[in-house]
């Protein structure tokens, strides 16, 4: 018997409530008053599907936190994401051995900081304000380059994605930490003094960047969630400025850039497993 | 109590036949039996490439048609890596074609092919030092759903632990079907960075398994050939792609997207590629769909709905063809198309003089993510049960868009190839061709608009009145 025998036994109906699956008797002599449902195996599946609403619901909730964000922004602070932290560490041997290259030898590292030279003058001229800005606005945990190009900046409602968000920022800060540990790469200006870095640096190695990697992921991590949404690819341009900018700011070498964003890559299916429910809170958001 | 002045009783939707969109292209007769053709035993199943999000497996319309030895996710490793092969067990031979005429004269997507080959030769792993594929089934949904409607084929399913009403324990009809359901689907998946490398390799990759059509339900990020008329500006002396980019582009990135525009092209006279044409009324359609023309083999696709009307999101001329989907409302100065049903439809502001007649609420169904995954969401909190259906209504979604239209099209091109109407050697301009040949226009106040059609006459299902 062909599989397409199955067609004539049996046929898909969708109603307003549910799609409807029907012996072929019921569905071709629908019961009166026209809904055919006699037989029908209904299961309340479509209406579950909230793709009609994904426009209406970026108005939803709209001015419920206009106070808050007007003043001070969201509430970035977070509870110790324990119960994804220990999902993570579970799951160690899938993630602290990625095949990332060792950093550059200290001679392209001094090559590298002489571009950074390049960029610190360039930094100090007038066209460069606006990203001297961000350099200052990105030193700290800091969404807006992420939730702008998504649209839901100043918007309730979006709650769950913006916890991903941060539980995610949380998690690769670790993992990017290892692996800066195990190269412990010198900072810019310890291999080019005249290197002044525009900000305050951190105190840990140089080579991945947590900056560009963290970006990086929640870029990757995102197009897993959203992939249809328009700024799934204008994420990674985000990424890839807030990255560049550490290095504008004599913070980071191209490599460190380069790493992070390397690293991000290879983890993310990680992340998607450690991170699956609240990527599927987050994603009721948006459906 | 409401108010009765208030209270708008609105006109119910119609219910549907799930399959619509295989009647409509003459592929089912209105009782579902295929319209005059029968499958025959091919020496080698038609095989689709679909280069979109990964997909689901566990889908027990959509697992007959999905090829687990080639699947293939160049999201998470450069060179890529098989989702779904062991990844213990070194490759065996895949019997590659030879893609060299595909990239010649293209020296980054030379040096590419040279890499891509190198990393498919048997005997090499196929997950690359110890990096794992980005393919979860939860966050599979786009490339589920296009999948099905290509290649998803009727089945039965095990009901052990089936919420169904009555006594369902057994096996249950599963009477879905894509449109060449003997298709063998290949899935290639990337990330969505604006990259050209990964986009290089997924066709590279499709060109080298000898895809017999390519379908491709998503736009591609090039800096210039998503805006065609950019090339052409520059503010004050900066090119206007430049000026956009929040980073610099460098010479080798440049050089790759236009080394992608001309490796599309190429393959495409190779086999024929399938692209959605997008969804905000593009002229031409978005890129790559805006690369179709005479002397090529890429198809751009836009969406007609139910009624026999060019969806409101999709541009009515300039197109290739036409595939079945689901309509979406509009409200601008070009066209008011709204639903009047919607329980929420306020007609204060609606012009007289409207188009709400064309809205077809007739919905495209495809395969979803089976259980708490994609677009229709399972109840129940864990997986399914092994080998075993919970519940059907997680394995199908609402759908839309020119990505279900181009799924739908790239199903009937490769049905045309199963049943013998266009041969694999014919390059994909014959198959193009093959494809208007089978295809009618909409009534002339239309667009330009064509449908594929295999036998008879286009049937557009819904001629509901609200």
């Amino acid at each position: 018997m062909s599989f397409l025998d199955i067609l004539s036994e049996a046929r898909f109906t969708v109603t307003e409530v549910a799609l409807r699956l029907d012996a072929v008797q019921a569905a071709l002599e629908p019961a009166s008053g026209g809904t055919g449902s006699a037989g029908g195996a209904a299961l309340f599946a479509l209406n579950r599907n909230r793709n009609r609403n994904r426009n209406r619901n970026r108005n939803r909730n709209r001015n419920r936190n206009r106070n808050r964000n007007d003043s001070a922004g969201p509430d970035l602070s977070i509870q110790e994401p324990w119960k994804e932290r220990a999902r993570l560490h579970e799951l160690a041997a899938n993630w602290t051995d990625l095949p990332l290259a060792p950093p550059p030898d200290p001679d392209q590292l001094r090559h590298e900081a002489l571009e950074l030279l390049e960029k610190q003058h360039r930094l100090r001229q007038p066209e460069e304000a606006l990203r001297r800005e961000e350099i200052l606005t990105e030193a700290e945990l800091e969404l807006s380059r992420y939730l702008r190009p998504l649209g839901i900046e100043t918007t309730g409602g979006f709650e769950a994605t913006i916890h991903l968000m941060l539980v995610l920022m949380a998690l690769t800060d670790e993992v990017g930490l290892r692996y800066k540990a195990r190269w412990n790469v010198p900072r810019p200006n310890q291999v080019e003094p005249r290197l002044r870095p525009f900000i305050a640096q951190p105190a840990h190695a140089s080579y991945p960047s947590n900056h560009a990697f963290q970006s990086f992921a929640l870029a990757f991590v995102f197009c897993r969630l959203l992939p249809e949404h328009p700024a799934s690819s204008e994420l990674f341009r985000s990424a890839r400025r807030i990255a560049e900018n550490r290095e504008w700011a004599g913070l980071h070498y191209a490599a460190d850039t380069q790493a992070g964003y390397e690293l991000a890559r290879m983890v993310t299916p990680v992340l998607e497993e450690v991170l699956e429910p609240l990527m599927l809170a987050a994603q009721q958001e948006w459906f | 109590m409401p108010d009765a002045a208030t209270t708008v009783i609105r006109p119910p939707y119609p219910a549907h036949d799930a399959l619509w969109p295989l009647v409509m292209m003459g592929v089912l007769t209105a009782d579902h039996a295929p319209n005059g053709w029968t499958l025959p035993a091919p020496a080698r199943r038609t095989r689709v490439a679909l280069i979109d999000t990964s997909v689901a497996d566990g889908h027990p319309n959509l697992d007959p048609a999905l090829s687990r030895d080639l699947a293939f996710d160049l999201f998470s490793t450069r060179l890529g890596a098989f989702p779904w092969r062991a990844s213990d067990a070194p490759l065996d031979n895949l019997q590659l074609g030879d893609s060299a005429a595909a990239v010649a004269g293209l020296p980054h997507c030379t040096a590419l092919l040279v890499a891509l080959k190198a990393r498919l030769r048997p005997g090499q792993m196929p997950r690359i030092g110890g990096v794992r594929p980005a393919t979860r089934a939860t966050f599979s949904a786009h490339g589920t759903a296009a999948a099905g409607l290509i290649a998803a084929r009727p089945a039965r399913a095990r009901t052990e632990e089936a919420h169904l009403p009555g006594d369902t324990d057994g096996e249950i009809a599963l009477p879905f079907m894509g449109v060449d359901p003997s298709a063998e689907l290949v899935p290639i998946s990337t990330n969505f960075d604006p990259d050209p490398e990964a986009l290089i390799l997924a066709f590279l990759y499709a060109d080298l398994i000898g895809a017999d059509v390519i379908v491709l339900p998503r736009i591609l990020p090039d800096p210039l050939r998503t805006v065609p008329e950019m090339p052409a500006h520059d503010i004050d002396g900066t090119a206007f792609a430049d000026a956009a980019a929040p980073s610099p582009l460098g010479q080798k990135q440049w050089e790759m997207w236009d080394e992608l525009a001309q490796l599309i092209v190429n393959v495409s006279l190779r086999r024929p590629v399938v692209c959605a044409a997008g969804n905000a009324n593009e002229e031409f359609g978005i890129y790559p769909a805006n690369l179709a023309a005479d002397d090529n083999g890429v198809i751009a696709v836009g969406a007609v709905n139910a009624r026999g009307w060019p969806c409101s999101y999709s541009a009515a001329s300039g197109l290739t063809i036409w595939g079945p989907s689901s309509d979406g409302e509009r409200f601008d100065r070009a066209e008011v198309r709204l639903d009047v049903r919607r329980h929420d439809y306020d007609p204060v502001g609606v012009p007289a003089d409207n188009a709400n007649h064309r809205f077809s609420p007739f919905s495209l169904i495809a395969t979803d993510v089976p259980g708490r995954g994609g677009y229709a969401a399972s109840p129940f909190p864990g997986p399914e049960p092994d080998g075993d259906l919970r519940e059907y209504g997680s394995y199908y979604c609402r759908f839309g868009g020119t990505s279900g239209a181009a799924a739908l099209v790239g199903g009937f091109l490769s049905l045309g190839r199963s049943l013998g109407h266009w041969d694999r050697d014919d390059g994909g301009i014959a198959a193009r061709d093959w494809l208007l040949s089978r295809s009618k226009p909409l009534a002339a106040e239309r667009g330009d608009a064509r449908i594929p059609v295999l036998s008879g006459e286009p049937v557009f299902p819904d001629d509901s009145t609200p």
